[in-house]
């Protein structure tokens, strides 16, 4: 009993679909110092991915990791991150995707921290895991199959109990944009991981789990349940709602529509997610229940870009919450004594762009499509229809024969091409299968990428208009998210800087998991001169910790950070495991996991400052609703100072062995001097 | 199924209509359970069960209706030692006694049975999970005071209306 494993289960499974194998991997091997989650992730890729290896070569991992909360009862431990060679990245590189749902506790309850997808197998295969039994099954039967449906005829099979993550016809079709899925629709899609299972010949995973996870200190548990995030504690009824969207984007709902809130994960205390009940369904003429978060209410009608209020970026003591709690509609009243008050909730309307007309029916089927297909709602709403939009007033499409009129008010060339791009069909269905980064530069970037949209209106300088290009691409090929221009592009610059220097050192679109926050009072001090700031540097790296810390303790975008409780993660680590971490020791391994994502990019993707700064400073050049850019000498200015915080050098990039040593990792620096890879 | 309709029950854990207060799925009423009982978390212990519907997201706590007539105290063995009954008529599982054998989860007149059974290689580890409504505990029913949404409570002191023991929490549709 003195010997038990608090937080862990104890083992990760490497599991070989070529030969049909599995092994396991003591979790003492990487953990406590690498954490868990994302951090052992990292471990594992490193020493086990070679360089040259592509997304959809056999030899690519793809790795599942669970957190040590993760089924302690610890709130959000329910989120857990798959990581490997993103086919959605441009070009490919090492990602990660996150994903809550009820499969990665049951996985640790089967005994499993997590696995180690390697190999390919020889024909559809699924497999199902019941605590130590590990099987390799065919998936004839569920090959082609809709998402839904694959669930269903999972749990038929083996058991209504069992949790599966399952992908549909996109990630069999090598789809890059295809997503993972599991319970309430939770999916992992930025990443495009869904078609790294169709190259494996992987159509899901099953699991059953009938043993336990001790945390280590009960009591605590039962604190952060009462204490993280605030829980709402009160009834939250299904609420009939008349109208869906805000802004210029509100439509009123013939019949209204039924809102109800389900949690993300398991075991959580919150109930972020949208549950949108009685909706059309895109296969059938029964109703349907999906859910939505963010993204989605913009494909119900996409004529005001998101509004941004400064209180979902920086914040005060008196006044700060869950950014979840506006979908649920939980935030907590206003404290009028603040100070700050006025300037915190000084809303920014978004810029006016007219991409399509508010229409509740073809929303919803957008959503099921996606949901079904198991495909990115994220890039099917902002970028493939946005791009459709743009392109289209502009003239563009004039030459190019989709087989019906490219028309996004129309729901059937929503249906048609969504079923075209996900089967591969015609002319241009395998094109935009590979994405939009990619299809664009098939089809000519010039044209059908950089081609001016005329369409965009500031709201801040009303009636101006605004450059935007027709293609919504940001860096990695990613679409822009909280960036100053292209969804959600209300945030002054002093916030687009610093989201956008997070996104040029990573490789993909890493608003989901470092939404930017900073407390307000250092908002003042840098955002009249931001780019020689290192208090917005500082929040920059803090932000980005936290993102490692969110996928490896586990928690969630949601819940963390809390500006005014920075060891809330310190504190659940410490109830899960027994083992006890300083938020200090925690922010060190952190910055360790930080490191080793970043070894991996240099030594495996060729990662060096020209490269990442060639990739983010263009996509700053277009103005943000005040008309501001960034000039050429103020960004290096800014990525010198970055560089010189993290301990990289300031003329390649690259992290000084000193840097590796300091955070234990001279066997990184070792590798990568032998590579000349060392400043 | 079976009919229960003319069963008689005692203070049990009700699951209320969503018009008061819609299961959000968290399953912290599943954790809390085995966190308070047996200092794990575990689907083999709990005592309550968020039947989980993947397709319609709607969910469903079932919970041992404590029967009057308490079908699974008859069967067990070794009963008045591993299964006792309280002063409010609680069927409650003395796990020092209980062998595991399953047959009060086999008695139990509910699909799936609201009894969960623990197994193990090792025949000491088996034992049978019973809701015995927290009796012990001065605050009550833990998955009642830790239910994040207080969408469940007990049938003697309901504050809103409760489902029936098999309805499913599907609303009408919206016209």
């Amino acid at each position: 009993m003195e010997n038990r494993l608090y937080g862990y289960a104890g083992k990760i499974a490497r599991i070989n679909l070529t030969d049909k194998t599995v092994t396991h991997i003591p979790i003492t091997k990487y953990v406590p110092k690498y954490i868990g989650g994302r951090s052992v992730a990292n471990r594992i890729f490193w020493e086990e991915v070679k360089p040259g290896t592509k997304a959809f070569d056999p030899d690519n991992k793809l790795i599942y990791m669970t957190g040590p909360t993760t089924a302690t009862g610890i709130p959000t431990g329910g989120r857990t991150v798959f990581t490997g060679i993103s086919p959605n990245s441009y070009p490919e590189q090492y990602c990660w995707s996150g994903i809550g749902g009820w499969f990665g506790a049951e996985l640790k309850f089967a005994g499993y921290d997590g696995f180690i997808l390697e190999g390919k197998a020889s024909e559809p295969t699924y497999i199902y895991i019941e605590d130590d039994r590990i099987e390799f099954l065919s998936a004839a039967p569920l090959w082609g199959m809709l998402v839904h449906p694959t669930q269903k005829k999972l749990e038929e099979i083996h058991g209504r109990g069992v949790k599966s993550i399952v992908i549909g016809p996109a990630g069999e079709n090598l789809m890059r944009n295809a997503s993972i899925t599991t319970s309430n629709d939770n999916v992992a899609a930025k990443s495009g991981f869904g078609a790294v299972f169709g190259s494996k010949n992987l159509k899901a995973i099953t699991v059953r789990g009938t043993g336990a996870i001790y945390p280590a200190d009960i009591p605590k548990v039962f604190e952060l349940r009462l204490k993280m995030g605030e829980p709402y504690m009160r009834p939250s009824p299904i609420i009939h709602e008349q109208t869906h969207g805000m802004d210029q984007n509100t439509i009123p709902v013939e019949g209204g529509w039924l809102r109800g809130q389900v949690a993300c994960s398991h075991g959580c205390n919150q109930h972020c997610c949208r549950l949108m009940m009685n909706m059309k369904s895109a296969f059938s003429d029964e109703r349907i229940n999906q859910v939505e978060k963010c993204v989605g209410i913009f494909a119900y009608g996409f004529q005001q870009d998101c509004s941004w209020t400064p209180i979902m970026s920086f914040e005060t003591e008196k006044n700060h919450f869950l950014p979840c709690k506006m979908l649920s509609c939980e935030m907590p009243e206003i404290d009028v004594s603040d100070p700050y008050v006025k300037e915190l909730f000084d809303k920014v309307p978004g810029d006016t762009v007219n991409y399509w007309k508010p229409d509740f029916d073809k929303g919803s089927v957008m959503m099921d499509m996606c949901n079904e297909y198991g495909i990115d709602k994220w890039d099917v709403i902002v970028w493939y229809m946005t791009w459709f939009s743009m392109a289209k007033k502009e003239g563009l499409l004039d030459e190019l024969d989709f087989g019906m009129e490219a028309d996004v008010e129309n729901e059937e060339f929503v249906k048609y091409f969504l079923d075209m791009i996900t089967y591969r069909k015609g002319k241009y269905g395998p094109i935009f299968a590979e994405g939009m980064a990619r299809a664009i530069r098939t089809l000519g970037k010039e044209k059908f990428g950089d081609t001016i949209y005329k369409g965009r209106f500031s709201q801040v300088i009303p009636g101006k208009r605004l450059d935007i290009p027709v293609s919504l691409e940001t860096a990695w090929g990613h679409s822009y998210h909280w960036q100053g221009r292209g969804f959600e592009g209300s945030i002054p610059k002093p916030g687009w800087l610093a989201t956008s220097l997070e996104l040029m050192t990573s490789t993909r679109d890493c608003q989901t998991v470092e939404h930017h926050h900073q407390k307000y009072e250092e908002y003042l001090k840098f955002k009249d001169d931001p780019c020689h700031s290192p208090v917005l540097v500082e929040g920059v790296v803090m932000n980005q910790n936290k993102g490692e810390l969110k996928d490896s303790v586990t928690s969630c975008e949601w819940q963390s950070p809390d500006l005014f409780w920075p060891d809330m993660e310190a504190e659940a680590f410490t109830a899960a495991t027994g083992i006890h971490m300083t938020q200090q020791e925690l922010d060190e391994a952190a910055e360790r996991s930080r490191l080793l994502f970043r070894a991996i990019l240099i030594r495996n993707f060729g990662r060096d400052r020209e490269m990442e700064v060639n990739a983010i400073f263009p996509t700053m050049q277009y103005p943000d609703p005040w008309g501001e850019t960034v000039s050429w000498e103020d960004w290096n200015d800014l990525v010198d100072l970055y560089y010189n915080r993290r301990g990289w050098d300031r003329k390649t990039g690259w992290p000084t062995r000193e840097t590796y040593e300091k955070y234990g990792l001279s066997d990184v620096a070792d590798e990568l001097e032998a590579l000349g890879k060392l400043p | 199924m079976e009919d229960n309709t003319a069963r008689t029950y005692g203070n049990h854990i009700v699951q209320y209509v969503p018009e008061y207060s819609f299961c959000a799925g968290c399953t912290s009423c599943e954790v809390v359970c085995t966190l308070v009982h047996d200092g794990l978390v575990s689907p083999s212990y709990n005592r309550i069960f968020v039947d989980r519907d993947n397709r319609s997201m709607i969910h469903t706590v079932l919970s041992c209706q404590q029967c009057s007539d308490h079908p699974c105290f008859d069967k067990c063995p070794k009963k008045g030692q591993a299964m006792k009954i309280d002063e409010n008529n609680i069927v409650w599982i003395d796990e020092e006694y209980c062998v595991g054998c399953g047959l009060c989860a086999k008695a139990c007149v509910f699909t799936p049975s609201r009894i969960n059974m623990v197994r193990s290689a090792d025949k000491s580890k088996r034992k049978a999970k019973k809701c015995d409504m927290c009796r012990t505990r001065p605050e009550g029913p833990a998955c009642v005071q830790w239910c994040p949404v207080r969408c469940l409570g007990t049938s003697e002191n309901s504050v809103a209306t409760p489902l029936g023991p098999q309805e499913k929490p599907m609303p009408k549709e919206a016209k």
